[in-house]
């Protein structure tokens, strides 16, 4: 009887022992991305970005030694439950980083507890211009705020010949940035700027805002949504006879979804893209390029998803190339790490510039951007 | 009997941030805690008054911009040329204008929505909110829109004599919280057991013999309206001081609906209802997140949802005291209402 | 004066199917003064009804329609049957909440089965739109408007002269009465909801290829349709009818002339100014409650 009980302490110490040397073997990075709600098609392609760079860094042998583990929670497409999500990835799962949130609000909503708790995280698609300029040194950006967008993009347009354009941008800080960034930034080029239309986030017909822009008098309309309503767009366009120039802005645009289900009234549009899947040799780094994309493609995950969840991929790949740097996963080295790496990321070097007020700037690196054009149902790089 | 089980309640809960070290289930008790001071105030419209209000995150929302922007300060062109300007306030008048500003509207709306009943009443009600979400997110210039009012200070509480305290941690937060949750329950619990409260369930009973023994009705459901906004307004902007950022998101029909589950599954018309809903349905999600797929997490509470009102359909606090009060040999909690004695009291 | 006549085209299209969704939700609120939340769960599963049958099965467009109204019409019964005839005589709030759990489950079941990503229907009519004048409008949308307008004369029919429609309308006058006259009120109910649900089901089915399927796409359709049962009168088919077709016009004129951002406010905003100035409706002959 105590031999037997002997027997089984012993054996429950030496699991619950190697249990504990095993959880000690993994570096954890939190993933906060909405699953659920109204982003969900958005954050699974992230989250499943990001395991492609975890498994690609598990498989060279890891970081210091050691296996990453993803610990990635849904975020419900809700600001509080990204500050709540934020908070148990930090205080239960002792995540020493994290990337997220995907939605401007979203990481808005999970900065502060980043200041409470004084860790880093990397932002991989929100475009606010708030989040990197309102003195908040744990983050750290791989995605281009829409200011950034139209600084790269005053280079094309000057061979593009527009001479008035119109906006239809959706109804949050993403669509509203861009229509302030970019009017600016055409004023100053001396392009006339006419409408600027909004719709709703939720909003499926947006025919009433196209007959407007179809009386008007501009020859170009620069649109920033995301996918679907791009495809709607696109389709109600055509129905409508609509015909000017669109150019499509924000990086979330998936191309092939678009082309797709608007077929042909998808031909002869633009799109400001920050990746190119379709022409990795193109790309900063086309090995990485084609690792992904096959990678990609053998998970059996849709081909037009690439568009987003590169962003993953890329910021799994910042945050380790972070702890690598500072040697121990610890929240402060961490944080001090990012300022000094180079990672040759999909779309560019990823390299962290001071922004935001002196003394607490934040970090943001400056992605290339690309003009593709669609023509008969392909997608082609718009050569000037 | 009823006031130890609250006084144990009120000490258990208290309790609670001296020995729950876990930050994660100290901040989802802390929202929960004012989405449960939300539900308190629905309840007084829902089980007190009988009217199906689907509109009351306009309140809590309303309280929460208020707040926010009290304490951060505006400037926005009106028309006619003229620009309002406001300095930042301290965090405390945002929460005291918040209750003021949504008391106020809940009497406006109580004002319209109050001619119709039932089912229109609802629909009117959630077209209230739906028209506040989307001005908060057009009118930019005041409310930032999507572009989010952020960096929301954190409540600090005046002491005369020793400067201010900052409420800033976890700790500080949850029992501002507890109190003001205390302060709510208190308050409608006094107007439920008041003669207006009898007025209130009076025509909630039966509205057309209530105005027949000289309620006005207008004048009760108004009333009912304008604590329930205000209480609502004040929850409102204790979110929007926590969370420390606010966008036209909040005022998310999900919000709502979070709150009508509160009440209703915790039992309307009872005042412990909202409470036990809402930690019930407030924490469910967090006990749901380790063991389910996000998907399947949804589908389980919609799930526990209809499987409580088809087992506990008055709601799981009358359900419970029935049976308790059973158990124990007595009859039912509830006094009849005695419309006579109200009118007794009303003046003619 | 073209922009406005291209308003008024894509005005009357749209119009047809908000009267759909409308009538259905009319009848199940009218005759069983249910809050039907689930109305946009059934719009959402017709749409993805549609792309499972035409996208996954292959099978032709045209045939594809019945078959989505008709799960449609299933669906609606499965519910009423086990959620709703369990509940009778509850209050109105606990079918509501039950309405709203079942709302919750069957949109993340959608979100479980299909996923997020946006689905497309491809549909048998050409790409280039039919253009009269300064005005366009595509054949789809053309067929959509017929089919729309087909489908409620039907259902109009179906409640003014068959014996179960006489059924309807006299449980829908007074339910007890009805009751004592020999009406088997349950399988009114039954039919009433399954009825309602499959004329929602088969709005998705028709809106589904116009627009693109995701999972939340009933929200705002549930929305506007509970905006058009208050402008048509509870339980008034007609005024369900017309409703549809002003709250299309409001949305077209508003975006188009007013401000784009405040467009699917115009539902909200016509139901406030009705209640306020007409409570029981612009068409309504029953009485005000209360």
């Amino acid at each position: 009887m105590t031999r037997a009980l002997g027997l089984v302490s012993t054996i429950t110490l030496a699991v619950a022992l190697a249990g504990a040397a095993a959880q000690a073997q993994t570096i954890k990075i939190g993933v906060n991305e909405p699953l659920t709600g109204a982003f969900a098609a958005s954050g699974t392609y992230v989250v499943n970005g990001a395991k492609i760079a975890a498994d690609e860094i598990n498989a060279k042998g890891g970081i210091l030694g050691k296996k990453i583990e993803l610990v990635i929670e849904d975020n419900k497409s809700n600001p509080t439950e990204a500050a709540a999500v934020a908070e148990k990835l930090i205080t239960s799962d002792k995540v020493p980083v994290l990337m997220g949130a995907w939605g401007s609000s979203l990481t808005l909503a999970v900065m502060p507890k980043l200041m409470e708790y004084e860790t880093p995280m990397v932002v991989e698609t929100s475009s606010s211009g708030k989040i990197t300029t309102t003195g908040n040194p744990f983050i750290f950006r791989i995605s281009p705020p829409s200011a950034i967008e139209a600084a790269a993009f005053k280079g094309i347009v000057d061979k593009l010949a527009l001479k008035k354009v119109d906006f239809l941008v959706i109804n949050n800080d993403w669509g509203r940035g861009t229509a302030e960034d970019f009017s600016k930034m055409m004023k100053e080029k001396g392009i006339a700027v006419g409408l600027v239309e909004t719709m709703d986030q939720g909003a499926q017909d947006m025919s009433a805002q196209l007959s407007k822009i179809k009386g008007s008098d501009s020859e170009t309309v620069i649109v920033t949504t995301a996918v679907d309503q791009l495809t709607l767009i696109f389709k109600q366009a055509a129905a409508l006879g609509l015909k000017k120039r669109i150019i499509t802005t924000g990086g979330s645009q998936n191309p092939d979804q678009i082309i797709a289900q608007a077929g042909a009234a998808a031909n002869g549009t633009m799109h400001l893209t920050t990746f190119l899947p379709w022409f990795p040799e193109k790309t900063p780094n086309p090995e990485a390029t084609n690792y992904f994309v096959s990678e990609w493609k053998k998970r059996g995950f849709d081909f037009a998803g690439c568009t987003e969840s590169f962003r993953g991929y890329d910021g799994i790949r910042t945050v380790a190339a972070a702890i690598e740097k500072a040697g121990k996963a610890e929240p402060a080295a961490i944080k001090a790490a990012f300022w000094d790496i180079k990672v040759k990321g999909l779309n560019g070097d990823i390299v962290f510039r001071k922004s935001g007020p002196e003394g607490k700037e934040s970090g943001q690196s400056q992605p290339n951007v690309y003009l593709i054009e669609i023509n008969d149902g392909k997608i082609e790089m718009k050569t000037l | 009997m009823r006031a130890i089980s609250t006084i144990v309640a009120v000490a258990a809960l208290a309790s609670f941030p001296l020995w729950l070290r876990d930050p994660y289930l100290l901040n989802a008790l802390i929202t929960t805690g004012i989405f449960i001071i939300g539900a308190m105030s629905l309840n007084l419209l829902l089980g007190f008054t009988g009217q199906l209000s689907l509109g009351h995150i306009a309140f809590f929302g309303i309280g929460a911009y208020v707040s926010a922007l009290t304490s951060l300060g505006f400037d926005v062109g009106l028309p006619g040329d003229f620009r309002l300007v406001h300095a930042p306030w301290p965090p405390i008048a945002g929460f005291v204008l918040a209750v003021v500003v949504a008391g106020l509207c809940g009497y406006f709306v109580g004002l319209l929505s109050f001619r119709v009943r039932g089912a229109y009443f609802v629909i009117v009600t959630i077209s209230f909110a739906e028209v506040v979400r989307l001005v908060a997110l057009n009118w930019v210039e005041l409310t930032q829109g999507p572009l989010a009012l952020t960096n929301i200070p954190s409540i600090a509480l005046p002491l005369p004599g020793f400067g201010e305290f900052t409420l800033r941690t976890k700790m500080h937060n949850y029992y501002l919280v507890l109190v003001v949750a205390l302060i709510a329950y208190l308050l409608i619990a006094r107007l439920v057991h008041s003669h207006f409260g009898r007025a209130m369930r009076g025509l909630m009973e039966n509205e057309t013999l209530a105005i027949s023994v000289g309620i006005d009705v207008t004048r009760t459901l108004t009333i009912a309206a304008v604590i329930s906004a205000a209480i609502a307004g004040a929850a409102g902007s204790l979110y929007a001081h926590y969370i420390r950022i606010i966008d036209p998101e909040v005022f998310a029909f999900i919000n709502t609906v979070t709150m009508v589950i509160m009440v209703i599954s915790g039992g309307k018309g009872s005042l412990a209802g909202p409470v036990v809903g809402g930690l019930i349905f407030g924490l469910l999600p967090v006990a749901l997140r380790p063991v389910m797929a996000p998907e399947a997490q949804w589908i389980a509470y919609g799930g526990v949802l209809i499987a409580i009102l088809f087992l506990l359909p008055r709601g799981i606090v009358p359900s419970l005291t029935q049976r308790l009060g059973r158990r124990l040999g007595r009859t039912s909690a509830r006094a009849p209402v005695a419309l006579t004695e109200t009118a007794a009291k009303e003046p003619a | 004066m073209s922009e406005f006549l291209q308003h008024l085209v894509n005005m009357l299209v749209l119009g047809g199917t908000y009267a759909l969704l409308g009538i259905g939700l009319t009848l199940i609120f009218g005759i069983m003064n249910v809050v039907n939340f689930t109305h946009g769960v059934l719009y959402t599963f017709g749409a993805y009804v549609m792309f499972m049958v035409v996208q996954q099965l292959g099978l032709n467009f045209f045939l594809a329609l019945p078959v989505a109204v008709l799960a449609g019409w299933l669906l609606g019964a499965a519910i009423e049957l086990t959620l709703l005839r369990p509940l009778r005589g509850s209050d109105i709030d606990t079918t509501m909440l039950v309405m709203i759990g079942a709302w919750i489950a069957m949109q993340s079941g959608t979100l479980w089965i299909w996923g997020g990503v946006a689905k497309a229907v491809a549909t048998p009519f050409p790409e280039a739109p039919l253009v009269l004048g300064p005005v366009s409008v595509s054949w789809l949308r053309l067929f959509v408007l017929i089919a729309a307008a087909l489908l409620i004369l039907v259902t109009y029919l179906l409640i003014n002269r068959t014996s179960l429609g006489r059924a309807m309308r006299a449980t829908f006058q007074d339910h007890d009465t009805a009751s004592l006259m020999g009406v088997n009120v349950d399988m009114i109910y039954t039919s009433t909801f399954a009825i309602g649900s499959s004329l929602a089901a088969a709005a998705g089915a028709l809106l589904g290829p116009v627009y693109v399927i995701f999972p939340q796409m009933g929200d705002l359709a549930a929305v506007k349709a509970f905006a058009i049962v208050i402008l048509g009168g509870l339980g008034n088919i007609t005024g369900a009818v017309i409703g549809g077709f002003i709250l299309a016009l409001a949305e077209e004129l508003g975006a188009g002339y007013v401000s784009s951002g405040y467009r699917d406010a115009m539902g909200f905003l016509i139901i406030i100014a009705v209640l306020i100035f007409r409570p029981t409706g612009l068409f309504a002959r029953a009485e005000r409650v209360g």
